[in-house]
This record gives C-alpha cells, sequence and structure tokens, in this order.
C-alpha cells in the first residue's frame, strides 16, 4: 500500500471519531470522574472522595432492591421476548396468501415509539377503567390493579415492553429464518428428517449467530428503559417497578446526586458487560 | 414454549400443508395480528372521541371502543392550538438533518473499518464502536449536558444534532454491508486511478442502496423517538421536540386522555409511513448483518 493510503482510512474516520470521543467517551469517562468525586456543600466543587460513593450505594439498600428488581426483571423479559420474538418471526415466515399485510401489521410496535406505547398501554391498563379491566369484567373476571399493586405492576412493565419489543426482534429472526437455503431443508427431508428434527438441528443451528445477536442487543436494550416507568409507575409501587436505570436517574435528576448516579452508572455497565459476555461464553460452548 | 415453536415450525415446511393447517397458520395470524392492532385501533378511535368518551366502551369493553361513536377532531385541534405542529417540524427538520450528515459522518466511518488496515483498526473498533454502543447514552447524558452549557448551545439547534450525529450502530451497519462489496470492483476503480474518495462515492455507495435506506430509517426513527437528551439541553417551547410534547403532556394535561392519545398517534404516524413501505430494505441490511459469523 502506498505511504497516502495510509492516511486515508483515518481520513475516513476523522468525523465519526472527533463526534465519538467529544460526545459519548469523554463524558463516559468523565462519568468515571465524577463518580469518584462528591459535590462539596461549601464551595459548590467536586472534591476527591475515592471509593465512597460506590461504598455508599453497596450499603444502600433501595440501591439492592433496584438491583434485585432488575434481575427479576432481565430473567423475565428477556427470555419472553425472545421466544416469542422467534415464534413470531417462524410465523412471518409462513407462506400463505397475504403474509405481506401480516407482516405489515407487526412491524407497527416497531415503528411507535416508547413514550407512545407508554401512553397507549398506560390508559390501557388503567387500574379503574382502563381496556383491559373492560376485557375483564366482560369475561366476568375480577378487576386487576395492573399498575397500582406491587404484585402487578413490573408485569406491566414486561407486557408494555414486550408489545414493542418483540416485532423488533422477530425481525432479525425472520431474516435469519429466510437467509437459510431452501436446499438444506429440503436434503435433510430426503435424508428422512423429520419436522422436530429438521429444526432442531438444522433451524437453530443456523439462527445461532441471530441470536447471539439478539440476545445482547434485547438485553441491553431492556436495561436502558426508562420511558414507562417513569411515566407510569415513578418505580412503584413499593419500589416493585425500580429498575436499576431509573433509579439512577432519580438519585442524578431528582436528588441531584450526580455522584452517587455516575457510580450507579459503573455498577450497571460492568453488570452490562457480564451478562455479554457470559451469554456469549455460552454459546460459544454449545457449538 | 419449545413445545410452541416446534409446533409452528411443523407448520412451515415444503409447499405441501393440509387445508387444516392453512386454517390454522391464519388463526394464529389473525390473534397475534389481533393483539398488535387493537391497542392502536383503541388509540385512535378514542382520539376522536371527545374526552368524556374516551373510556365509555373500554370499561366494560364493547367492540364500539374501536370505532369513535361520536366522531370530534376536537382533540387534534386543541393540540395545534398549544403548538403541538411546532413540535412536530421541529423534529421532522431534525431528523432529516441528523440523516443526511450523520449519513455522510457514518458511512465513512463504516468504510474505513470494511475495507482498510491500519494501526489502532482493533483498538478504535472496540473502544469506539463495542463501548459507545454498549453504554447508555443516557447514563453519560450528566458531563454531555455540562460539555454542552459551557459550549452555550443550550437551547440552540446544534445541541439537538451535533451529539447524536456520529451512531456506532450504524457504523456497524454499514461496515458489515460494505465488507461485502466484491475487491473486484475497488482494485479496477483503483487500477484505473481512481481516488479513495470517489472510489467510496463512485462505487461503493451507489451499490450501498438497501443499507442506505436503513441507516437512514435506523437515524430518523431514533432522532424521532428520542426524549430524555433534548428534554435537557433544549426544553424551550419554540425547540421542543414531538416526544418532549407528549411526555410533558401526560404531566400537564394528565385527565385530557384523547389529547394525549391523538398527540400519541401523531407521533407515530410518521415512522409507520416512513417504515412500511420501505421494509424490504430494512429487512435485507439486517440479513446481511445479522447472518454475518
Amino acid at each position: 500500500m502506498s505511504i497516502h493510503s495510509k492516511i486515508v482510512p483515518y481520513l475516513f474516520l476523522l468525523p465519526a471519531v472527533l463526534l465519538l470521543l467529544i460526545f459519548n467517551l469523554w463524558p463516559t469517562a468523565a462519568t468515571l470522574h465524577q463518580s469518584l468525586h462528591a459535590q462539596s456543600f461549601i464551595s459548590n466543587k467536586l472534591v476527591f472522595v475515592g471509593l465512597e460513593n460506590f461504598e455508599r450505594i453497596l450499603k444502600d439498600p433501595i440501591f439492592w432492591k433496584s438491583v434485585q428488581v432488575t434481575l427479576i426483571f432481565s430473567i423475565l423479559v428477556n427470555p419472553i421476548q425472545i421466544v416469542l420474538a422467534l415464534m413470531l418471526a417462524l410465523l412471518a415466515n409462513q407462506r400463505v396468501r397475504g403474509i405481506a399485510l401480516f407482516r405489515s401489521i407487526y412491524l407497527l410496535p416497531v415503528a411507535v415509539s416508547i413514550n407512545v406505547t407508554t401512553v397507549v398501554w398506560g390508559l390501557m391498563l388503567d387500574s379503574d377503567s382502563g381496556l383491559i379491566n373492560g376485557i375483564l369484567a366482560t369475561l366476568s373476571l375480577p378487576k386487576q390493579p395492573f399498575l397500582t399493586a406491587p404484585s402487578h405492576a413490573l408485569w406491566s412493565i414486561i407486557l408494555l415492553a414486550t408489545w414493542k419489543g418483540v416485532p423488533l426482534w422477530a425481525l432479525f429472526f425472520l431474516a435469519g429464518l429466510q437467509g437459510i437455503p431452501e436446499s438444506v431443508i429440503e436434503a435433510a427431508k430426503i435424508d428422512g428428517a423429520n419436522r422436530r428434527q429438521i429444526f432442531r438441528h438444522i433451524t437453530l443451528p443456523l439462527l445461532r449467530a441471530v441470536l447471539l445477536f439478539v440476545l445482547v442487543a434485547d438485553t441491553v436494550a431492556n436495561f436502558l428503559l426508562i420511558a414507562p416507568v417513569y411515566s407510569l409507575t415513578q418505580g412503584g409501587p413499593q419500589l416493585s417497578t425500580n429498575l436499576i436505570m431509573f433509579e439512577t436517574y432519580r438519585r442524578g435528576f431528582v436528588y441531584n446526586d450526580l455522584s452517587t448516579a455516575a457510580a450507579m452508572l459503573w455498577v450497571m455497565l460492568i453488570f452490562v458487560l457480564l451478562v455479554v459476555l457470559f451469554q456469549a461464553f455460552v454459546l460459544r460452548r454449545r457449538d | 414454549m419449545s413445545g410452541v415453536i416446534h409446533f409452528i415450525e411443523s407448520l412451515n415446511l415444503g409447499g405441501k400443508r393440509s387445508a387444516a393447517e392453512t386454517l390454522l397458520v391464519y388463526a394464529l395470524h389473525i390473534v397475534v395480528a389481533a393483539v398488535f392492532i387493537l391497542p392502536l385501533m383503541w388509540a385512535i378511535a378514542a382520539s376522536f372521541s371527545p374526552n368524556q368518551e374516551v373510556f365509555k366502551y373500554a370499561y366494560p369493553f364493547s367492540w364500539r371502543a374501536l370505532l369513535p361513536s361520536n366522531f370530534t377532531l376536537a382533540a387534534y385541534e386543541n393540540l395545534f392550538a398549544r403548538d403541538f405542529g411546532v413540535a412536530l417540524s421541529n423534529t421532522f427538520v431534525l431528523g432529516m438533518i441528523v440523516v443526511f450528515v450523520g449519513g455522510v459522518v457514518n458511512s465513512m466511518a463504516g468504510f474505513a473499518f470494511a475495507r482498510f488496515n491500519f494501526r489502532g483498526k482493533r483498538l478504535l473498533f472496540v473502544a469506539i464502536i463495542l463501548i459507545t454502543f454498549l453504554i447508555p447514552i443516557d447514563l453519560t447524558a450528566i458531563p454531555r449536558f455540562i460539555l454542552i452549557s459551557e459550549l452555550k448551545w443550550i437551547n440552540t439547534w446544534p445541541a439537538l444534532i451535533v451529539p447524536g450525529l456520529a451512531n456506532s450502530l450504524v457504523i456497524f451497519l454499514f461496515r458489515q454491508f460494505f465488507e461485502e462489496i466484491p475487491q473486484d470492483l475497488i482494485d479496477a476503480a483503483r487500477v484505473d486511478g481512481a481516488s479513495w474518495f470517489s472510489v467510496f462515492y463512485r462505487i461503493v455507495l451507489p451499490l450501498s442502496r438497501p443499507v442506505l435506506i436503513t441507516a437512514a430509517l435506523l437515524m430518523f426513527l431514533s432522532q424521532w423517538d428520542s426524549f430524555f437528551w433534548p428534554l435537557l439541553v433544549a426544553p424551550h417551547p419554540a425547540l421542543r421536540v414531538v416526544q418532549v410534547e407528549i411526555a410533558i403532556s401526560i404531566g400537564e394535561y394528565q385527565t385530557l386522555w384523547n389529547e394525549l392519545l391523538a398527540g400519541s398517534m401523531l407521533a407515530a404516524i410518521v415512522p409507520i409511513l416512513l417504515l412500511l413501505p420501505f421494509q424490504r430494505y430494512y429487512i435485507q441490511a439486517i440479513t446481511s448483518s445479522g447472518l454475518k459469523d
């Protein structure tokens, strides 16, 4: 390669790298800086306090409660979304007349923002006169306090997030399914494989790369979920929906404790990385 | 669960599907489609209803909840009377700017990662792409907000545009697509003396329509859906974006259900009209990136 082309890739990268450095990487580092400091009451300056912020949150029962809620939420919402997304993709992959219309309908939640989903589902899940309770009443079932009881609220957030999330992840699975060559399946059938065997030994293994991507991306996306908690439950009732993302927001922006919020961010980030590494490890070992 | 997956999969194989199986496929489609479409139908109907009738047919439920029984545009008229139109046009203009400028910035970076070997490539890729992809952007908003205020950008358009231009997910998408372009095409142009920038502009980009459309969709939709950042840096009514307007309405007009739903439907219709016609490109580009190991 010529000397000229040694500079070229950096020129192509320059605008994006500069912007990411200034507006993404630097703020991340600055958040670490902030997490090691505390706001002084007297001078309003940052004072270095070492790991004090981390020690404080690790002793904080509200923080641990939010870790617990986030774990329960993740363990429930990610498998639910991924299994339903795979089912939806298999269904959308059926070659029947009118499939284009159905696929368009399944795309609607992808287009609708989480704020809009929150408004619509928030009103539908209203404990007094919401549409879902209306349907239950029609079926002679008792009213449910969907957003107002600690036993229900997290499930309502899961429901809302799943309605919005499943079609997006199904798109990835559908793309994966359509990438499987017809000939592979035909060959397996000639070899006498039944439908179950074909799914188990051909479809699933060929979806492995897509599955890994969806696992990681879905987990990260659900860690970031804040809009429905912010608008509908404010973490309640009784902290039952107090996801760590919302707790961090509340510390930082409601209580103006930016240092504790920054420390929580770093705990959360480590958590995300561990989950991602674990998932990658598990999928790799299955090979 | 896996039983259901097997069951659906078993309906799929080969062209030979019995009439009963076809019927079953349609039944499943209709049930699932209802789950996705009924909430939106109710929301649309309620947005065209007088406020006191929003819940009238929802509880107890009757099918009339899915059609406005007393059709009125009052909710929409009230929305536009309080500047919802400004929020809509702000968001639209912002989206277009981010799509065009961000498209240039991100496609260039994706090209560098896809077609060049250079010192520090791995490090840059891991550091910039993966880390910025994994770190929740909203949680690093505090220092970014301080930076923006030091630049005196609070309540200005640059605060809304510049921080979101470089998008690691979009760079990743471009990289995946550009890796598939045959080396021969690029070599031929290089032998003819074309510069790398003209190779990129004249050879690579014209071949990249699907990923360009997908990237544009992703960037426009993420701009359209952005909420937290605009709320922090541009709360001024003249600069308000659509998601902020909706969220503020939840607090300010919490019992004006029909207006909340009308605003939500206006916020939903633009992405729907964009995504539906281009869904083929969206899925095609996902295939190219999702199936690669």
